[in-house]
């Protein structure tokens, strides 16, 4: 186990193998404001065909402003109805990919193969969209989309590997600078602290404290998910608490 | 596994308030493991003194199905059984879903049931709907009933079996002053004679079954503690026939943080019309706004429905600390008897009411003997051991999958899986936790974790989203 987490060479070549859309993306994400809506779009209609751009101006030819819907679904909601002068017409998610409820993965296609990464932004931008603006759901046309098409590989390039790197690149850091410590404080070499018991379980620990506390308030979340797993055992063994004495107080 | 976790448990008995306790907690660490003191028990009620010239006398608090169950199979087993009901055509707020397993053991007939559940749809917070009940057999299903027309069966049949119903609203209890004294029990009875008024009475008995709902006077009286409780708020719409079609044999379930940040939002057949509802914990004094959600959700299938009634009522969410105390014992929502997850309580209600009663027949050799503390003890052990399982798992599920709306997403993903299917609904028709196919399970277990990581990262690609 702690040889796989130390070996670097796996993460760092891949970068170079993900394909181009996915970087020129991400930067788009992040750096959107409403400014750089019309940009967005923009790009978005080179990367993923001509299907964007025309969807924009179908859905709502009314809305005269320059926040095409697109961009309304991207856009969090409370600024597009302070923006509105007229009436705000909320309607329902639409998207010329999402057909019968599903996305259709032949849209998503660039050279012949589907582009992943494409399918989980439409996704994210569609949750985004319904948990501002919850809808009805409809019998006729329903929701029938399963996250598991997207196949395993792809969410691992995307989500786990940049986290790896990070988890990895710390438990290195860690890893280097006790191994340094140790051998300074007793002379026992790297070689000779893997062969040691005590040194062994340290490094357990430091593997488990990188996988558990990422981010200040992880060791909060820990005690309190110790807490929780057995907060119900407990409200429940309460009526066994005063077996004894409750005898003798009836009276 | 009670004995397991008692040894390392101290405390929670300081947080409640109540006349009996003493005041300090004895500790844990003395008490012998849990099944060699029931023996010594049992045998402690052997000699308990013989009740002379009359059977043993037991009230019964709360006509619910709990009361009913209790007071039936209490009358059945030869004890004088008196069963008090402060409103005899109460209805009750209430989902009225009953597992199958009810209609068998509590030998229900069949024209109670108004209608018979045999599909659900679960609707996720992007509005995935999934549904789930194609691994049913033909004669399974879920049913609704109107809690009126049950309550009224169940204390029907426990009056022909001989109990004593009383139309009265218990007020207090005056403690015995011995061990063998009996309790006196005040209500206001209510007959012809006396008109809405009702008049001052009171009944001297032996035990007493509180079984008088969420709350609980009887529980108050014996200081059994409070327990954390949701607010189920639910409107009976009626809605057009064409649409009332639909929902013929299906009920929905809702789940997102915009109807309920930590249960679901319902629409439940019941007769002639549909009950939309929603339910929280946590955030009681948004229930409204909830309320509208959930019925924007259900918008298109209930369009022009007219809201017949509105109603709202608690419900527990664990045990009250102390559901015992002397010669008293709570049952059904007074002890806090719901599941989470699914909110289930008349199950659970009915079957702690009869269980109740058949310790207190066997503590009493059918009437004959008195009974103690010991025995009504033997049917929180009898309880506890036959559906702490049942809970636990209902508990583990909640905290799993109402956390977060990530969470619920993977949840709905779940119910597609057909084995997941069938293992809720084996679980829920018959009340047994029953170990499934150990490979399925570890399939199960892979794809669970595999829709809750996938979530979660939609859910951060998300959060990255709002700049």
């Amino acid at each position: 186990m702690s040889m796989a987490l130390f070996s670097p060479p796996i993460p760092t070549h891949l970068p170079t193998l993900s394909p181009k859309p996915n970087f020129t993306l991400k930067p788009s994400l992040f750096l959107r404001s409403k400014k750089h809506q019309l940009l967005l779009l923009s790009a978005k209609a080179t990367e993923n065909g001509a299907g964007t751009s025309t969807s924009a101006t179908t859905v709502e030819p009314e809305k005269a402003e320059e926040k095409a819907p697109e961009a309304a679904v991207l856009d969090s909601q409370p600024n597009g109805a302070a923006a509105a002068g007229d009436v705000v017409l909320v309607t329902k998610f639409e998207d010329l990919k999402w057909v019968g409820g599903t996305w259709d993965l032949k849209q998503f296609e660039t050279d012949g193969k589907t582009n992943w990464d494409a399918v989980i932004d439409a996704e994210v931008r569609r949750r985004k969209w319904l948990e501002d603006n919850p809808e009805s759901s409809s019998n006729d046309d329903p929701v029938v989309f399963d996250t598991s098409i997207i196949p395993w590989w792809a969410w691992i390039k995307r989500f786990h590997l940049p986290e790896a790197e990070l988890l990895n690149g710390r438990a290195a850091m860690i890893g280097f600078f006790m191994a340094y410590l140790v051998d300074s404080l007793t002379g026992v070499g790297l070689v000779d602290q893997m062969g040691n018991f005590f040194c062994k379980t340290l490094l357990f620990v430091a593997v488990v404290g990188v996988l558990l506390i990422r981010k200040n308030e992880d060791l909060e979340t820990l005690k309190k998910l110790v807490d929780e797993t057995t907060f119900y055992d407990k409200q429940w063994q309460a009526s066994w608490q005063d077996e004894t004495p409750s005898s003798s107080k009836n009276d | 596994m009670a004995s397991i976790s008692l040894k390392t448990f101290v405390g929670l008995r300081q947080s409640s308030s109540d006349t009996y306790n003493s005041g300090h907690v004895f500790p844990v660490k003395h008490l012998p493991a849990q099944p060699a003191s029931r023996g010594l028990r049992i045998v402690a009620g052997k000699f308990s003194p013989k009740v002379t010239g009359r059977n043993l006398r037991v009230a019964v608090v709360g006509g619910g199905p709990a009361g009913g169950s209790a007071a039936e199979t209490l009358a059945k087993g030869g004890i004088e059984t008196f069963l008090i009901e402060r409103k005899l055509d109460n209805c009750k707020p209430c989902g009225g879903a009953i597992p199958l397993c009810m209609v068998g053991e509590f030998d229900l007939p069949l024209d109670i049931i108004d209608r018979r559940v045999t599909k659900m749809k679960m609707i996720s917070p992007s509005n995935v709907a999934v549904d789930i009940g194609q691994t049913l057999k033909p004669h399974e299903y879920i049913g609704m009933v109107r809690r009126e027309v049950l309550d009224s069966y169940l204390r029907e049949r426990a009056s022909a079996s001989g109990a004593t119903v009383i139309n009265g609203l218990f007020l207090k209890m005056d403690a015995p002053k011995g061990a063998t004294a009996p309790y006196v029990l005040h209500y206001t009875g209510y007959d012809s004679k006396t008109g809405g008024v009702g008049e001052r009475r009171t009944l001297e008995v032996d035990a007493v079954i509180g079984a008088d709902g969420a709350n609980s006077r009887v529980a108050k009286f014996i200081g059994a503690g409070d327990y954390d409780y949701a607010i189920a708020f639910q409107e009976r719409i009626k809605i057009p026939d064409d649409k009332m079609v639909y929902y013929e044999n299906l009920a929905e379930m809702y789940v997102g943080d915009d109807v309920s940040p930590d249960f679901y939002g319902w629409v439940f057949p019941k007769c002639d019309h549909v009950a939309v509802g929603t339910g929280t914990v946590t955030h009681k004094s948004d229930i409204k706004k909830f309320q509208l959600a959930t019925r924007l959700r259900a918008k298109e299938k209930i369009l022009g429905g007219k809201i017949i009634r509105v109603e709202a009522h608690p419900i527990p969410e664990h045990p009250r600390p102390r559901r015992l105390a002397g010669r008293v014992a709570l049952v059904g929502d007074a002890a806090g008897y719901v599941t989470k997850c699914s909110g289930e309580g008349i199950y659970f209600a009915a079957k702690s009411g009869r269980m109740c009663a058949e310790a207190i027949v066997e503590g009493s050799e059918n009437g004959k003997r008195m009974v103690d503390e010991g025995d009504l003890r033997k049917y929180l052990e009898k309880w506890d051991k036959t559906y702490w399982p049942t809970y636990k798992v209902l508990d583990v599920l909640q905290k799993v999958f109402y956390r977060s709306n990530p969470a619920r997403e993977a949840f709905v993903e779940m119910c597609a899986d057909e084995y997941v299917q069938k293992m809720t609904f084996d679980s829920y028709l018959y009340k047994k936790v029953v170990p499934g196919n150990p490979l399925e399970d570890l399939k199960l277990a892979v794809n669970t974790i595999g829709s809750l990581v996938r979530a979660n990262a939609l859910r951060r690609e998300m959060d990255k989203m709002s700049v």
